[in-house]
């Protein structure tokens, strides 16, 4: 017997598959990159069966800002805005913190803090994104509902709707999100919905030399991200107060991190 | 103007059909198509958010072609470093299985920046085990070359250590794979 939860399934699904096989043969070149996301590809997607999670290891992070540079030319990301970027701590001995971020990491980082008087005891690289937060503050002020929290996990925005009131970017504890200034709408990180959906990696997970950046479906047991989260390291998420319940976790992680 | 209870009751009727037929109506225009299918939002939206196009290829894309490439960056220990990362994105290379455009190729003093990138010593924040780094010019001073040198002089950019591990086989420092 068919439910209602069943067919508005199927009817989804249909419209979703329909719409991509229409497109596909047109950006057929997506094709020819060989699956990264098993069990995504050759068959219908469960838009409700979904989940996947994000890590970023800070232990291998090394500041090179390939994610920010394949980011940015992913999405043509105006200048002066970031859909990802990468920060620099600084932890003196003194406890001190002390963070930079010049141009979102975008240029790398090429030379050290100058301004820092007291000696170096900790510093490393935290990149940074949309925290895909399951609880997410930035869907719940949306007053036109132009962003949402997707059935398999995304936080995305529909920029038909959006009349850019900017309420969601006030709202994001992570600061993921921004103005454009040409658009007028609100944009952030989508965990590069539109690639993940064609089973392939965020291309900044993609491009990342040492690995820092993990991505995978929680649903395929055999991947990387399960391994991970099932195993008992120590895992962390930012700004874990909020409630937010993010999907993105972060490895060697110092509490200074926020 | 004395009108019947029934006829009176029958315009209340009237009016309140009317008025309930085109709020719903209005509502129905309003309302964006596929809205509340999984929520308060637009379903379509995610199919949209899906089509957005792919500009990045990976490695494996770019390989079809460049076959030299392919076998150094695949041996070398830069093989996890992706192509578009220094030479731009696959969409502005390829469309339509077509060559739309030409990609730079990093020269000279760009090759040198390029490597600090990562390899910087200056930068604490980078673990060993993770990944290589020299402190410039100090590098070049103890390897005896020039301070004007680039670092794609004596390393091959693909595979850093291509020919520093052949010279080390020509003068016997090394041995030679047979």
């Amino acid at each position: 017997m068919m439910n209602r939860r069943s067919f508005v399934k199927k009817v989804l699904n249909g419209t979703i598959a329909g719409s991509l096989y229409l497109v596909w043969p047109l950006g057929g070149d997506s094709l020819e990159i060989p699956e990264q996301i098993p069990g995504i590809r050759g068959k219908p997607y469960d838009i409700l069966d979904q989940e996947f999670a994000f890590i970023v290891d800070i232990t291998r992070c090394i500041g090179c800002g390939s994610c920010c540079v394949a980011d940015k030319r992913e999405y043509n990301v105006p200048d002066g805005n970031y859909r990802t970027w990468v920060e620099r701590y600084v932890k003196g001995f003194s406890d001190e913190i002390y963070v930079d971020c010049p141009n979102g990491g975008l240029d790398g980082y090429q030379h050290p803090r100058k301004d820092i008087e007291e000696k170096t005891r900790d510093t490393f690289f935290v990149p940074k994104l949309c925290n895909m937060c399951r609880e997410a503050p930035c869907v719940q002020v949306c007053p036109v509902g132009a962003t949402f929290k997707s059935p398999d996990g995304f936080v995305l925005m529909d920029e038909k709707r959006c009349v850019g009131c900017a309420y969601c970017i006030q709202a994001c504890p992570y600061s993921a999100r921004f103005l454009h200034p040409v658009a007028k709408v609100a944009q952030k990180c989508t965990w590069c919905y539109h690639r993940v959906r064609k089973g392939l990696l965020p291309a900044c997970v993609q491009v990342c030399p040492t690995s820092a950046r993990k991505f995978g479906s929680m649903k395929d047991e055999s991947s990387e991200i399960y391994e991970i989260l099932k195993g008992p390291g120590v895992l962390t998420v930012l700004k874990k107060e909020m409630g937010t319940f993010p999907a993105l976790y972060y490895k060697g992680a110092r509490r200074e991190v926020i | 103007m004395n009108l019947s209870y029934q006829l009176r009751l029958l315009i209340v009727l009237i009016s309140i059909g009317v008025l309930a037929g085109g709020g719903l109506l209005l509502k129905r225009v309003l309302t964006p198509e596929s809205f509340g299918v999984y929520g308060p939002y637009r379903a379509d939206a995610i199919a949209e958010a899906a089509l957005v196009p792919i500009r990045h290829g990976n490695n494996t894309s770019c390989f079809k072609c460049h076959s030299y490439e392919t076998k150094v960056h695949k041996n070398g220990r830069h093989q996890t470093i992706s192509c578009e990362f220094c030479h731009g994105t696959y969409a502005d290379h390829i469309a339509n299985e077509k060559k739309i455009g030409t990609l730079p190729v990093k020269k000279g003093k760009e090759i040198t920046t390029l490597c600090l990138r990562c390899h910087n010593t200056e930068i604490k924040a980078r673990s060993e085990e993770v990944i290589k780094t020299v402190a410039m010019p100090n590098h070049l001073t103890d390897q005896n070359v020039k301070l004007t040198h680039d670092c794609n002089q004596c390393h091959h950019v693909h595979a850093p250590l291509k020919y520093i591990i052949r010279a080390k086989q020509i003068t016997g420092l090394m041995e030679a794979r047979l």
